[in-house]
């Protein structure tokens, strides 16, 4: 009763929203909003040391006045004005965009095979054949529960972005058995009509499923509190049937438990109403609370533990949404429900900003659900990084065995690590199969898509694009049409076709194979490169160098850095930290890969504007990845010719250099490689002028940011405003900008990089010009509502010589300010 | 036990390895075989979505024995079980052996089984197989004798390149069923595995 009141309001909000009646929108409202806001800001500034409350109360909706009593319960948040404009869902209440598109049922008919039951709302487009295949996946009549994933991809429009185009279904599917009473069909009859039901489950789960462990805990569907069930039109034994959604979001799995209670809900009552039900319960979700980040922002809070940062963007949203509410209850004010209805609403800020909590109310159940804040590119659905790096580690770790030799793919010779190995074909754009027999093809499925995620880091793209997390031998000739694939089948009939793929790798054995019918790599201008300047270059020759047993030399450093990996895993650093480490290697290697371009061709397409970081705006120049010296690099490079020679005529080699073109339009800092200077911080031993133009030229970046008219004398970063500023009218000025530089900054220095740790070195520095500077931009990341959780981070030493530096600072600070003008 | 055992003989004798490819209309009785020979009993089996896979021994064979799903839809899908299933390290290619299930009570069906093992038999992969046709279902009243499944199947001109035989089988009491395979044992040529 009371879910379907809140459902109600729901959609009443909805309709509210989406009309544009100019009342509902009346500038007042918002014009008040700020007003409302910045006696607390002001006040947090003073809070900004004491330790913040660890939970943010709940909040509850009087009658609509925003008082700054509540205001103050808030946890101290430094809202600058800059974040004053009006938060964005992403998920508008108003959007058209559905949460769901489509609720499909198939099943499969001993005579047709697998087909289509019902579809709701209308019919999908497309072969729904095949779509019914998929959702049946090979040996789903073993297993009494599965659920797989699979895209379908809608080629009408370019315009859309590949976002939108891509369609993500994923579908789960049960399998109800029913006791052989068979008048229909005397044949099958006859031969089964004498034996037990359940046996053949019992004898299969015994004998092929006995390593099986995950697919066997959610199996228990078959339970005899369940109604009875009679399907007069079965011929033999047992129902095999899948449910499946049809979504445009990449976190697909959230609808899991949904679609379970659904597909129990449809062998009830097979009908087209069941699937309607479902439908209206999912997009009847509302996550019009959950803000919109721009991508510095996504990535920022991805690379953080806080549990609390961007919480302001939260709470203003949910502040927003008050103001709306209360607008609409006051208007229409003479028709008495105010009495009841505002009480009910109650919004409380994420407990964790990292995921959005809401509910879909499902035949009277409210189910709840998460939603990540932040989405990557090529994250989709529930892997786990982790469980695959595990699986093929393992056996490499205890009996290591050696790989058929590949430039492309064992770059660090025979014994070249499995999950390197993997990266390296995803990167190459090799064709990847994962063979899961006796798994559920969820398991495949999972490996699949954790495997996009892996060679992504989300940098990449193109991969998610070319997966088919589960597909089988029907669709095997449109597979083969898919150049680079990924792909997870469960028939081990595909192991014996290496003419199919490039890699094979073996879930249940954790064993990769590289295929005796690989394409070979060509030569390239880059191997003769390094090969005329007798430079060892790493991959097939790497055997003859010694590269044989396990003391060799690691030249790309993958070796070195597995075992971290693996060793952050047996720590029990988590996901997150693994995915973190992951995005730092796909990230360091796009930066050599960009080094290689411009060693061996002179230049590179992954570098945009080293016209304008190399002009020394401020002060400092040079862009790229930093090597302690020459020697390193050319055999870093050395070590990595095959492999970037590989990707570099790959589609993420392509998509990346369009991505780099967009991102550096809306990069708030131009005149400066904010990565190249941090790196040189932290990899170069460098003479204290050397150090002091890095860091006057951070703080300088940051500082100038803020204040776009300031007078800078010096002509080249005069130059630099023209180019940052003014040459492109959309560039936000002031403190928006501001806010943008020091998350860029804050992108350069995620906590699996050392933090704040470097800059904080530079409260050391001998000159005092220098560490003036340092406090002022360690003050700007303090004051900044990302920043200020990197300041929460870091070592106690520097935030004492900070604090010391202050005390003298105030006298001082007119010399610092005449610096920088 | 039974599996010790065998591996024992296997080290006093040398044993053979042999893939095997069990196919046949839907219903004919496929999955029931594969399972009466892997476990001895009787399953109930449903409808195979797929394939299922299973490695038997017996005598001093092992048998991988792939049962592949016969509805009319899916058996375009066949040819792709007939090649390179030994693994990448065997110098064989192709299936050896090939058992195709006949439902000996399903007169209707006949023309369709032969069209079937027509294609299945003359295609290049399969050149070397030997063909085991079982005539399934002989518990069943009026069930066609193995001669008149032979004759229907037109085996003497279609089979004609192929060594060839058909097993009387009663897929839920096993009768045949281990006949069948010992006459796939004696007649593989194969090089005993190492």
């Amino acid at each position: 009763m009371d879910a379907e009141t809140l459902m109600a309001e729901v959609m009443a909000q909805r309709t509210n929203g989406g009309s544009s009646t100019p009342g509902l929108q009346r500038q007042p409202s918002f014009s008040s909003f700020p007003s409302s806001r910045s006696p607390s800001s002001v006040s947090m500034r003073n809070d900004n040391k004491k330790p913040r409350s660890p939970q943010p109360p709940m909040l509850r909706e009087d009658d609509g006045s925003l008082s700054s009593s509540h205001d103050s319960s808030h946890p101290p948040v430094a809202v600058r004005p800059a974040l004053s404009g009006k938060i964005r869902s992403q998920y508008p209440a108003n959007s058209i965009q559905n949460h769901v598109e489509y609720i499909l049922v198939a099943s499969f008919d001993i005579d047709r095979g697998s087909v289509m039951e019902h579809q709701y709302p209308g019919p999908i487009s497309g072969d729904e054949t095949m779509l019914a295949e998929l959702m049946l996946p090979d040996q789903a009549h073993v297993r009494s529960q599965d659920w797989t994933i699979f895209f379908l991809h809608k080629d009408t429009s370019t315009e859309e972005e590949e976002k939108e185009t891509r369609r993500q279904r994923r579908r789960r599917r049960r399998r109800r058995k029913e006791a052989l009473k068979d008048e229909d069909d005397t044949t099958a009859g006859a031969e089964e009509s004498e034996l037990e039901d359940d046996d053949l489950d019992d004898d299969l789960d015994d004998d092929l499923d006995d390593d099986d462990d995950s697919s066997e805990e959610s199996e228990d569907d078959n339970d005899p509190d369940g109604p009875p069930l009679i399907y007069n039109t079965a011929k033999r034994g047992a129902i095999v049937k899948a449910m499946a959604i049809c979504t445009r979001h990449s976190f697909l799995h959230i609808y899991k438990p949904l679609l379970l209670l659904a597909l129990e809900e449809y062998f009830r009552a097979p009908v087209l109403d069941t699937l309607a039900s479902l439908y209206n319960a999912l997009n009847a979700m509302d996550l019009s609370l959950l803000p919109k980040l721009s991508p510095l922002e996504t990535f920022v809070l991805q690379a953080s533990d806080a549990k609390d940062i961007f919480v302001e963007k939260f709470l203003q949203i949910i502040k927003q949404r008050k103001v709306a509410d209360s607008e609409r209850d006051s208007f229409p004010s003479g028709l008495s429900t105010n009495s009841a209805e505002p009480l009910r609403k109650v919004y409380a800020p994420p407990r964790d900003t990292h995921e959005f909590e809401s509910k879909v109310n499902y035949n009277g159940i409210p189910v709840p659900i998460k939603v990540p804040t932040a989405l990557s590119p090529e994250t989709v659905g529930d892997f786990s990084l982790i469980k695959l790096i595990q699986t093929f580690s393992t056996p490499h770790t205890t009996q290591p065995q050696p790989f058929a030799l590949h430039p492309h793919l064992t770059t660090s010779g025979a014994y070249t690590h499995p999950i390197i190995v993997l990266v390296n074909a995803l990167l190459t754009q090799k064709r990847v199969i994962f063979l899961g027999h006796n798994r559920p093809s969820s398991e495949v499925a999972e490996a699949v898509l954790g495997a996009c995620a892996l060679a992504s880091g989300g940098l990449l793209r193109g991969f998610v694009r070319h997966a088919f997390p589960y597909t089988d031998l029907t669709k095997v000739d449109d597979l083969l049409k898919v150049p680079g694939f990924i792909a997870g089948v469960t028939n081990p009939a595909f192991s014996y076709k290496p003419e199919w793929w490039d890699l094979l790798c073996d879930l249940p054995t954790g064993r990769m194979k590289i295929s005796n019918r690989i394409e070979s790599a060509p030569v390239t201008e880059g191997l003769l490169y390094f090969q005329q300047q007798g430079i060892p270059v790493s991959g097939v020759g790497g055997v003859q160098q010694g590269h044989e047993g396990k003391n060799f030399v690691d030249p790309t450093g993958d070796s070195q850095f597995m075992e971290s990996l693996l060793q952050s895993i047996a720590n029990r650093h988590g996901e997150n930290a693994i995915r973190a480490k992951w995005r730092s290697w796909v990230l360091k290697f796009t930066r050599i890969a960009t080094a290689f371009e411009e060693t061996v061709y002179g230049a590179s397409a992954l570098h945009v504007g080293s016209h304008e970081t190399d002009i020394g705006a401020y002060g400092v120049t040079g862009h790229g990845f930093v090597w302690p010296d020459e020697n390193s690099r050319m055999k870093e490079l050395a070590a990595n010719v095959h492999r970037v020679e590989g990707w570099r005529s790959t589609r993420s080699y392509y998509s990346f250099v369009q991505d780099l073109v967009h991102k550096w339009d809306k990069r708030p800092v131009r005149g400066i490689d904010l990565h190249h200077q941090h790196d040189r911080l932290r990899c170069l031993r460098l003479s204290h002028d050397q150090s002091a133009a890095i860091y006057l030229a951070l703080a300088r970046a940051v500082e100038e940011a803020g204040t776009p008219g300031s007078s800078t004398s010096n002509l080249a970063s005069a130059m630099s405003q023209s180019l940052t500023l003014t040459s492109d009218p959309d560039r936000r000025r002031g403190e928006q900008l501001q806010y943008d530089t020091i998350l860029q900054l804050l992108c350069v220095i995620p906590e699996s990089n050392s933090g704040l740790f470097y800059l904080s070195l530079g409260l050391f520095h001998p000159r005092l010009d220098v560490r003036l500077s340092v406090v002022r931009l360690l003050e700007r990341i303090m004051e900044h509502p990302a920043g200020r959780h990197f300041w929460a981070t870091l070592g106690r030493f520097a935030k004492l010589a900070l604090r010391g530096d202050w005390g003298s600072k105030l006298e001082i600070l007119s010399t610092a300010t005449g610096y920088s003008a | 036990m039974g599996g010790q055992i065998s591996k024992m003989m296997n080290r006093i004798f040398g044993s053979k390895e042999m893939r095997l490819l069990m196919l046949g209309l839907d219903a004919a009785g496929k999955t029931t075989i594969l399972y009466k020979l892997k476990l001895d009993q009787d399953v109930t089996t449903i409808p195979t979505v797929g394939f299922n896979v299973e490695t038997v021994t017996y005598k001093n064979t092992k048998f991988n024995v792939w049962d592949v799903g016969g509805q009319d839809k899916i058996r375009p899908l066949w040819r792709h079980y007939f090649s390179g299933m030994l693994g990448q390290h065997d110098s064989v290619p192709g299936t050896q052996g090939l058992i195709f299930v006949i439902d000996s009570n399903d007169r209707d069906r006949m023309d369709e089984a032969r069209t079937e093992l027509t294609r299945i038999i003359q295609d290049r992969e399969m050149k070397d197989a030997l063909l085991l046709v079982f005539a399934n279902k002989q518990d069943l009243a009026g069930a066609m004798r193995p001669n008149e499944v032979s004759e229907k199947l037109k085996l003497s001109s279609i089979a004609k390149d192929h060594v060839w035989k058909v097993e009387p089988s009663c897929a839920t009491t096993g009768e045949g069923i281990f006949e069948g395979l010992a006459w796939l044992s004696n007649n593989v040529k194969v090089p005993p595995t190492k």
